[in-house]
C-alpha cells in the first residue's frame, strides 16, 4: 500500500466547506468574524473552546490542530487555533479566542487536541493567558522560578531574574514519599548521550521498563520569536530561521519564513528561483534525514559504528554541494524574500556534475545502509514492534512529517499544499504502515531516494534554462510594511514535519507578532505514548525515531 | 604430556634454585613475566589497536600523530588518564567502590594462570597445569561479574546499579550455556587439564591438497565453537551483548562514576577480559599454540589467535547493533542453553558410540 504511488484525485475529493456555512456549523458559538489571509477566523467567547474545536474536528473535519498562537492587544489577550485538515491542508480555519485583559482566562483545547496540552503551556509561559481545564498548566520552556511572562506587554526585561538553585523544583522530590511502589525515578538528561542535545526526561522505571516518561524541554530557549519580532521582514529575519532545525536544514526553515512573508506582503517569486529553492531544500533534507540515520543508529548499535560515519560521509557529501551553492555549511542564509541571495556558482557545469555525481553514488549509499541497518536481524529485533505511535494518536498529538508518515498517516505539504517547484515534478510521497521506530527510519531511508529524485530533475530543468531567463529575485521594496492587521499562518514541508510560521503585521517593518510553529515540539510530545511500558532501550529508540532537534523544540 | 616443563619451573632450574625458595622465585618471576605480557597486549590494544581497528571499519585514520603509526599515543594516554583527578562521588560506599576496580583486572589476571601459551624458543609459558584448569579458568573468569555488581551497587546512581543488575542477569543466563558447551570439548579431550585439551588437538583431521587440517575443535565440532563463540561474547559483555555498559541507554553502566586511575583499572580489566576470552576459546576450540612451523614459536600463534579473537570484537562493536536485555535473557534462557545441552548430548553419544 505504501509503495503507491499518491492519489491526488483522492485528496480533491475532501468535501470542502464554505466559511459560511462553517459559521452556520458553529452557530450561536461565533460572536464575530476574524479572517487570517490563509483561512477564514471565527472568534469565540473563551468556555467555548471545547464546544467548538470538537464540532470543527468531528462535523467538519478539522483534524489537524497545527499550531496554538496566543498574542497581547492593547485590549486583549487572544488565542488563536489554526485547524487543518490531514486529508487536505490547505482548507484551513482559524479560532480565535479573545480573553479578558484583567484576568485571561480561556478553556484549554486539550480535551479534543491532546496536541493543545503544550501549546497552552507555552502561551501560559509566554503570554500569561491561562487555560481553564487544562490537565497540566505549568510553564514548560523557561525555569519554573520565572518571574512574569516574557512575551506580555507588561513585562519588564530589565528586572533581573535570580533564584538560587534551591529554589528550584526537586525533580525527586515527588517520588520519594511513596515507599509502597518499586518504582525508582530516573532523570534522563540534560546531559546524557542519548538524548541528542540538552533535553531532560523524567522517567519512572518500574525494573527496567518505563511507566512514565515527561520530557521536560526549554534547555535551548533563545528567543527566536522575540528577537524576530524585533526584526525587520525584508533582511533581519532571514539568518534566524537557519538556527533553528541547525542540522543542515536550513534552506528547509528559510523556506517556512519566506513563504509566510511572501504571502504576506505579496510578493510573487521568479520560477528559476523557485527551482533553485526547490534543489536546495531537498539537498538539505538528504543531509538532515542521513544525520537522522547516523544519530538513530548510534542510539541503537549504542556506539561508534560504521553506519554512523558512512552516513555522516554522505551528509558531507551534500554538505559540500550546499557549501558550493549559498557559501555556508550550515547558517546558510541563501534565501531573500522574492528569490535567493545568488546564482548557482560558477562554472555551472562543474556544479552539476558534483551534483550528478553524488546522485549516482547515492543509490549505492542506501543500499549499503540496508545492508547493515534494517537488513540486520539483531536491529530488526530492536525496533520492529517497539515504539508505537498508531495514525489516530499520531494525528491527536499533530505528528507530523516522517514520524506521522511512519504511521502511516498519509501528509506531506509538498504535495499536499504545493509550493515552491514541487508539483510540476516526479515524486512520490512515502509512507510506512508499521508505526514503529523501524518504519520511521525506513521513511526517511526512502525519502531520501526521493529526494534524489528531486534534485535530479531540478539540474536537468536549470542546465537547460535559458541564460537571459535566470531571474533570481522579485523586484522587492526595500522596505516591506504590510498592511495593518492582516495575519498569516503558513507552513511548509521542513525535515522534521510541518514547519509554521503565523505572523501578525501592524503596519511597521516588523512583524507584531511571530510564532514559529515547530515539528519537533509536537512531535516530542508523542514520546511518552510511544515510550510508556518499554524498556529503558527503546525509549532511546523511539526517541531517536522521532529525530528531534533541540534547536527547534525550544526555539 | 605432563613431562613439558612449566614456566616457574624452567626459571627456579635456570637461577639454579630449589626446594621452596624456588618455587616462590619461580613463580613470583613468571606471574610477573605473564602479567605484563597481557598488560603489554592491553597497553597496546586500549589506546591504540582499538581506534585504528574501528577508524578502519568507520573509514577514518585514527590516530597517527604522534610517533610511527601514532603508537606514542599509548604512553601519551597513559599519562593523561593517570594524570586526572580522581573524583569520589558523595556517598558512595567504600571500600567497595575502591575494590570494586582492582577485582575485576586481578580475576582476569588470574585466568591467565593456567592457560598455556605456547613455547618461545625453550620456554614454555605455562604457570601452571593443573587437573582441573578449564574448571579454574571459568572460575576465575567469573569473578569479574562480582566486581560489576560491586561497582554498580557501591557508586550510590542508579545509572550504575542497573548496569550491575544488568551484568548479573547477563553473566547467569550466559555462563551456563558458555561451561555446559565446553563440557563437550571435555568429553572429546577426556580431560579438564589445559595441556591435555591442547594435546588433543595435534592430530590430523584430514588433509586438502598436502595441507594437514588439525583436529582443532572448531573444525571437529563448528557448531559448538559457534554457540561457544556467541557465549563467550556475551560472558565478556562485547557488542552485541555489551549490555552492562550499554553507552547510549544507561550512560556508562557500572562505571559511570569511576574516573581517573579506578577508570583505566575498569577499562584495562575489560581488555583482559576480552584476552582472556580470546586464551579460552584458543585453548579449547583453537588448538592452543599449534600452527605451522616449529613448536618453538608456538607462543606467536597463541598471540595470533588472541589478537584475532579482539580483532572480531571490534568487528562486532563496529558493525552489530546491541540486543536488548530482556532480549538477551531469552536468546540465553531459552536458546542458547537448549542448544548447548543438545551439543552436549550430541557429543556424548557421538564420542560413547563411535570412538
Amino acid at each position: 500500500m505504501s509503495l503507491e504511488a499518491p492519489d491526488t484525485t483522492e485528496t480533491d475529493e475532501v468535501p470542502e466547506r464554505t466559511p459560511d456555512e462553517l459559521e452556520a456549523l458553529l452557530g450561536d458559538l461565533v460572536i464575530d468574524r476574524d479572517d487570517h489571509l490563509n483561512a477564514p477566523g471565527f472568534v469565540i467567547r473563551p468556555d467555548a473552546v471545547q464546544e467548538t474545536l470538537s464540532r470543527l474536528k468531528s462535523e467538519a473535519g478539522y483534524d489537524h490542530l497545527s499550531l496554538v498562537t496566543a498574542q497581547e492587544y492593547e485590549n486583549r489577550y487572544e488565542s488563536i487555533y489554526h485547524l487543518k485538515k490531514f486529508d487536505d491542508p490547505t482548507q484551513e480555519v482559524s479560532v480565535v479566542v479573545p480573553a479578558d485583559k484583567d484576568d485571561p482566562v480561556s478553556e484549554s483545547g486539550d480535551a479534543v487536541f491532546r496536541t493543545a496540552d503544550w501549546h497552552e503551556r507555552e502561551a501560559y509561559d509566554l503570554i500569561g493567558i491561562e487555560y481553564d481545564d487544562h490537565p497540566d498548566l505549568r510553564r514548560i520552556l523557561l525555569p519554573e522560578t520565572w518571574q512574569g511572562h516574557p512575551l506580555s506587554m507588561d513585562y519588564d526585561k530589565d528586572r533581573p531574574q535570580i533564584a538560587t538553585l534551591p529554589e528550584h523544583a526537586n525533580p525527586l522530590e515527588d517520588h520519594h514519599h511513596d515507599s509502597e511502589s518499586d518504582t525508582m525515578f530516573l532523570n534522563i538528561g540534560p546531559h546524557h548521550p542519548a538524548t541528542h542535545g540538552v533535553l531532560h526526561l523524567k522517567t519512572i522505571l518500574d525494573g527496567e521498563q518505563v511507566i512514565d516518561v515527561e520530557p521536560d524541554i526549554g534547555y535551548l530557549h533563545r528567543c527566536e520569536e522575540q528577537m524576530a519580532q524585533s526584526g525587520t521582514y525584508r533582511h533581519q529575519i532571514m539568518p534566524y530561521p537557519d538556527r533553528w532545525d541547525y542540522i543542515s536544514a536550513g534552506l528547509l526553515n528559510e523556506w517556512a519564513y519566506a513563504r509566510a512573508a511572501e504571502d504576506l506582503a505579496d510578493i510573487e517569486v521568479p520560477e528559476y528561483a523557485q527551482v533553485i529553492r526547490t534543489m536546495g531544500a531537498e539537498m538539505c533534507r538528504i543531509a538532515a534525514h542521513m544525520l537522522a540515520l547516523a544519530t538513530f543508529a548510534l542510539d541503537v548499535n549504542g556506539d561508534f559504528t560504521a553506519t554512523f560515519m558512512y552516513a555522516i560521509n554522505d551528509r558531507e557529501r551534500v554538505q559540500d554541494l550546499l557549501e558550493d551553492l549559498t557559501g555556508q555549511r550550515l547558517m546558510f542564509n541563501y534565501f531573500r524574500l522574492g528569490g535567493v541571495v545568488w546564482d548557482l556558482p560558477e562554472p555551472r557545469g562543474e556544479f552539476f556534475s558534483k551534483t550528478r555525481d553524488f546522485l549516482d553514488q547515492l543509490p549505492g549509499s542506501v543500499e549499503e545502509y540496508h545492508d547493515l541497518v534494517t537488513a540486520n536481524e539483531i536491529f530488526q529485533m530492536r525496533t520492529i514492534d517497539t515504539g508505537i505511535l498508531p495514525p489516530e494518536v499520531a494525528k491527536n498529538y499533530g505528528a507530523t512529517g516522517p514520524v506521522a508518515r511512519g504511521s502511516g498517516v498519509d501528509y506531506d505539504l509538498r504535495r499536499d499544499d504545493p509550493y515552491g517547484y514541487y508539483d510540476e515534478l516526479e515524486w512520490d510521497v512515502v509512507t510506512e504502515d508499521g508505526c514503529d521506530n523501524y518504519s520511521r527510519l525506513l521513511v526517511r531511508m526512502r525519502e531520501v531516494e526521493e529526494s534524489a529524485k528531486i534534485i535530479e530533475q531540478c539540474i536537468d530543468l536549470l542546465e537547460d534554462w535559458p541564460e537571459e531567463e535566470r531571474n533570481i529575485q522579485a523586484n522587492v521594496p526595500r522596505t516591506l510594511r504590510p498592511d495593518d492587521d492582516t495575519e498569516i499562518y503558513r507552513a511548509v514541508e521542513a525535515a522534521k514535519g510541518e514547519l509554521g510560521i503565523y505572523m501578525r503585521a501592524d503596519g511597521t517593518d516588523k512583524p507584531a507578532r511571530f510564532k514559529i510553529r515547530s515539528p519537533c515540539f509536537s512531535n516530542l510530545q508523542t514520546l511518552p505514548e510511544m515510550a510508556n511500558g518499554e524498556y529503558i532501550p527503546d525509549v532511546i529508540a523511539a526517541l531517536g525515531s522521532l529525530d528531534i532537534v533541540l534547536g527547534e523544540v525550544d526555539r | 604430556m605432563g613431562t613439558v616443563q612449566l614456566f616457574p619451573e624452567f626459571i627456579s632450574e635456570t637461577l639454579g634454585l630449589s626446594g621452596v625458595l624456588g618455587d616462590v622465585v619461580g613463580s613470583l618471576v613468571a606471574a610477573a613475566v605473564v602479567g605484563n605480557i597481557v598488560l603489554a597486549f592491553t597497553g597496546v590494544a586500549g589506546p591504540w589497536a582499538k581506534r585504528k581497528i574501528t577508524a578502519a571499519f568507520t573509514d577514518r585514520i585514527a590516530v597517527n600523530r604522534i610517533g610511527p603509526f601514532g603508537l606514542l599515543i599509548i604512553p601519551a594516554a597513559a599519562v593523561q588518564l593517570l594524570a586526572k583527578e580522581l573524583i569520589v562521588p558523595e556517598g558512595v560506599d567504600r571500600p567497595t567502590w575502591d575494590l570494586a576496580p582492582i577485582v575485576l583486572p586481578a580475576s582476569a589476571l588470574l585466568g591467565f594462570s593456567v592457560i598455556p601459551m605456547g613455547r618461545l624458543g625453550p620456554v614454555n609459558l605455562q604457570i601452571a597445569d593443573p587437573e582441573v584448569g578449564l574448571a579454574l579458568v571459568f572460575a576465575f573468569a567469573s569473578i569479574a561479574s562480582v566486581s560489576l555488581v560491586m561497582a554498580g551497587y557501591a557508586s550510590n546512581n542508579k545509572y550504575s546499579m542497573l548496569g550491575g543488575l544488568r551484568a548479573v542477569a547477563q553473566n547467569l543466563a550466559y555462563e551456563i550455556p558458555l561451561i555446559v558447551t565446553a563440557m563437550s570439548v571435555v568429553i572429546f579431550a577426556g580431560t579438564l587439564q589445559m595441556s591435555g585439551i591442547v594435546a588433543a588437538q595435534t592430530d590430523v583431521l584430514f588433509s586438502v591438497g598436502g595441507f594437514d587440517v588439525p583436529t582443532w575443535y572448531a573444525f571437529v565440532n563448528p557448531f559448538a565453537f559457534v554457540l561457544f563463540l556467541t557465549a563467550n561474547m556475551a560472558e565478556i559483555g562485547r557488542n552485541p551483548f555489551d549490555i552492562p555498559e550499554a553507552p547510549t541507554e544507561i550512560v556508562a553502566g557500572y562505571q559511570t562514576e569511576y574516573s581517573s586511575a579506578y577508570f583505566v583499572l575498569f577499562y584495562l580489566g575489560e581488555f583482559v577480559h576480552v584476552f582472556l576470552g580470546g586464551a579460552i576459546l584458543a585453548v579449547t576450540f583453537l588448538g592452543g599454540a599449534s600452527g605451522p612451523g616449529p613448536e618453538s614459536i608456538g607462543f606467536l600463534w597463541f598471540v595470533v589467535k588472541i589478537w584475532g579473537f579482539f580483532l572480531f570484537t571490534q568487528w562486532a562493536r563496529s558493525a552489530l547493533p546491541r540486543v536488548r536485555i530482556d532480549q538477551l535473557i531469552e536468546i540465553g534462557w531459552k536458546g542458547m542453553l537448549v542448544l548447548s545441552f543438545a551439543n552436549l548430548v550430541l557429543t556424548a553419544v557421538i564420542v560413547g558410540v563411535i570412538a
